[in-house]
């Protein structure tokens, strides 16, 4: 749904072109005010209330299922970039968060030096040379990049739990209700630093969400383009 | 009375308890002095008690703003419009714009507070020696680490720190776009009252 709402997006993309990487700054504006709004009025509360209601430990452990669901979808991306090291290190965090970590609910993985490093169909498309991409905002997702929704996409229908009860829709709703809950309330606190740090929030969004993509992927980023420093402050 | 006395001399105290340290260890490489600082100044938001918030945050910048260049900061995240402001319109914007890194510096560095850095003692140096490039990874409490890069240079005896990356973001070319598009519509001076207007409305609320 994500990948046709922005092939629908990218047809009809504006013709003022301010930013190379940002054809569709206009819409994208837009998404970002409605998210922003969103998340006040409806995610901030919600995770809040969430967390008031939810002792430390058991978030841990929603999140640590999580995440090794993540990891099995991370191993298959690896496996498909021909990375055998990051590919073997995805196996070996599943089976062993899964067997002694009571399926999932403990990662002892990542004590015992194996490090989280996820990869996601986004990365794998990078990986076999989509590595520039426009800039798109996803309504209620946040900031992401063409490639990025469809492997954001692909991703969903490749987890593992959601396989499990995709035939159960009100499971499979709670379940990424829960998800979606419980990655918010890591965030909270976080809220302020924006409007702290940024004349545009907008700009220092998509910049920052750009420049962390771009070196993940390995491309030279934009904004780190040769500027002469030396020659800058003292000519 | 006796607040006010409390608010001014603790961070005398405290600079001066530490500086002879300070002094001896900091500015030998680039990374014992990232080490020590981040150090310090996690150590002090850790007193953080939520009722002496101010006061900490004081101490906290006076420990780190010493340890960064804001000219060539500035100058970086205006990139090539710099050399089209004037020498009063440089001091002027390098002035708000530090106002603004070091707010947001302190408030990530909160955050931060009960994170554990590992700094890398193996730093990159350029050739000519002058340059450097400092790697850390923090260790949230989660099991999730963040990388934080900073890249230095040295002036006469001592590293400053010019640049921060945290994940490959740069937390100063991040406002580059964003300074430029300020720049081409009302001019140097249209941004040094944005960033002003933005400092104010913040020393307002505080």
């Amino acid at each position: 749904m994500a990948a046709a709402l922005v092939l629908s997006l990218t047809a009809c993309a504006s013709v003022e072109q301010r930013h190379a990487r940002d054809p569709l700054e206009p819409v994208n504006r837009v998404v970002f005010s409605f998210n922003q709004k969103a998340d006040r009025y409806v995610m901030q509360p919600v995770a809040e209330g969430y967390k008031t209601v939810t002792p430390e430990p058991i978030r841990q452990g929603v999140s640590n299922v999580f995440d090794n669901m993540k990891d099995i979808v991370s191993f298959a991306n690896h496996a498909v970039q021909l990375k055998p090291k990051e590919a073997l290190n995805d196996f070996f965090r599943v089976a062993v968060n899964t067997v002694f970590g009571f399926g999932g609910l403990l990662d002892i993985a990542s004590p015992m030096g194996l490090k989280s490093q996820k990869s996601g169909f986004g990365d794998t498309l990078a990986h076999y040379g989509w590595k520039n991409s426009h800039y798109v905002v996803l309504p209620l997702l946040g900031p992401s990049t063409v490639r990025d929704a469809i492997g954001t996409g692909v991703d969903f229908v490749s987890n593992p739990l959601d396989h499990h009860v995709q035939h159960d829709v009100p499971t499979r709703n709670t379940i990424v209700g829960v998800n979606v809950i419980n990655q918010r309330a890591q965030l909270l606190g976080s809220e302020k630093l924006l409007e702290e740090a940024a004349l545009d929030p907008y700009s220092l969004m998509r910049d920052t969400y750009l420049q962390i993509r771009d070196k993940k992927v390995g491309l030279q980023s934009q904004a780190e383009e040769e500027i002469p420093i030396n020659e800058l402050v003292n000519p | 009375m006796l607040q006010g006395l409390r608010h001014w001399l603790v961070p005398i105290l405290f600079c001066a308890g530490l500086l002879p340290s300070t002094v001896a260890l900091a500015n030998d490489t680039p990374d014992a002095m990232v080490r020590q600082a981040s150090r310090q100044v996690l150590d002090t938001l850790k007193k953080d008690d939520g009722k002496n918030s101010r006061q900490i945050r004081a101490e906290v910048e006076s420990i780190a703003v010493p340890k960064f260049d804001f000219k060539r900061m500035t100058a970086l995240a205006v990139g090539r419009g710099w050399r089209d402001a004037s020498p009063a319109q440089q001091e002027e914007l390098q002035v708000q714009f530090r106002t603004l890194l070091v707010r947001t510096y302190t408030s990530t560095m909160f955050r931060f507070r009960n994170a554990q850095v590992n700094v890398a003692s193996n730093p990159v140096i350029s050739a000519d020696g002058n340059e450097a490039t400092v790697r850390s990874q923090v260790a949230m409490g989660d099991g999730k680490n963040v990388q934080v890069d900073y890249s230095l240079y040295k002036v006469a005896t001592e590293w400053k720190v010019y640049n921060v990356s945290v994940e490959g973001a740069s937390l100063v070319t991040v406002y580059r776009n964003n300074f430029n598009d300020i720049i081409r519509q009302s001019g140097v001076d249209g941004l040094i009252k944005s960033l002003k207007e933005k400092n104010d409305a913040f020393i307002a609320k505080s």
